[in-house]
């Protein structure tokens, strides 16, 4: 038995495509939610600034917190993204495996 | 030269043997913990329960909401965050989930900050203040069902 390494690579490329196409919708609904709850909170911010629940001062101060809110959404989004690329090359890795084992049996 | 070529393919074959029984992974994100997961959980609940009651049950018109009112609860809360923080903290490859808890703890801090030095805190603050908390805790959420995602075997 021959090893195929062209129709290895393409199984594992396949397999990579799989993944990450399986889990895109999940990372592009979970991306949305952080887009809404943005809205939401600047949506609530002016509203509160206009009704004079909150002086210029604080108004500002919260606007200031939302920079580091944003970093915590986005490390959310790196862990993810990190989760499928594992997850991708795991795949990956297994094809590679379930090839190299199979030409292992038919040679011992 | 012939005995030469035999070796190196018996290296080949221990290697590729080796690659094959040994089951690579790579890991590029921690393992999920259902216990961490179940922390975040039980304080978002009790941030959301102390906000929440905080604006029913108390108005920035009378003494209700001075701050020593509410301290000891705070302190309750921040020892809490400051333990999801380092639980997340001694975990490696875990470094995007303990900023997301050190951002959560700083913020905490700040308001509760804020609050000490007003001795008060309007309606329109407790609002968004239970709303900034929420969408942290939210986000640490997230990043477990990330780490939970990973876990997944390909098929």
């Amino acid at each position: 038995m021959k090893l195929d390494i062209d129709e290895i690579l393409a199984d594992m490329l396949s397999a990579i495509k799989g993944t990450v196409a399986e889990n895109w919708k999940e990372v592009q609904s979970i991306a949305n939610q952080f887009l809404q709850n943005k809205k939401e909170r600047l949506d609530l911010l002016a509203e509160l600034r206009i009704n004079g629940d909150l002086n210029q001062e604080k108004f500002e101060s919260y606007l200031e917190d939302e920079k580091l809110v944003l970093e915590a959404e986005l490390h959310a989004i790196a862990i993810i993204s990190k989760a499928i690329a594992q997850k991708a090359t795991n795949a990956a890795i297994s094809v590679l495996e379930k090839a190299v084992k199979a030409i292992i049996s038919s040679v011992v | 030269m012939k005995q030469l070529i035999i070796q190196t393919k018996n290296v080949a074959l221990i290697f590729v043997s080796f690659l094959a029984l040994n089951s690579c992974k790579v890991t590029f994100v921690p393992s999920y913990d259902s216990k961490i997961s179940e922390q975040i959980d039980e304080t978002s609940k009790s941030v959301d329960l102390f906000y929440l009651n905080m604006l029913e049950t108390t108005s920035d018109k009378d003494t209700s909401r001075e701050f020593d009112k509410f301290s000891e609860k705070y302190v309750e809360l921040e020892v809490e965050l400051n333990s999801l923080l380092n639980k997340n903290k001694v975990r490696p490859l875990n470094k995007s989930s303990t900023r997301i808890c050190e951002i959560t703890l700083q913020l905490w801090q700040k308001y509760k900050g804020i609050h000490k030095k007003d001795d008060k805190l309007t309606n329109g603050e407790i609002i968004y203040n239970r709303k900034i908390f929420n969408d942290l805790f939210y986000a640490m959420q997230v990043a477990e069902i990330g780490k939970k995602l990973a876990e997944n075997p390909p098929q």
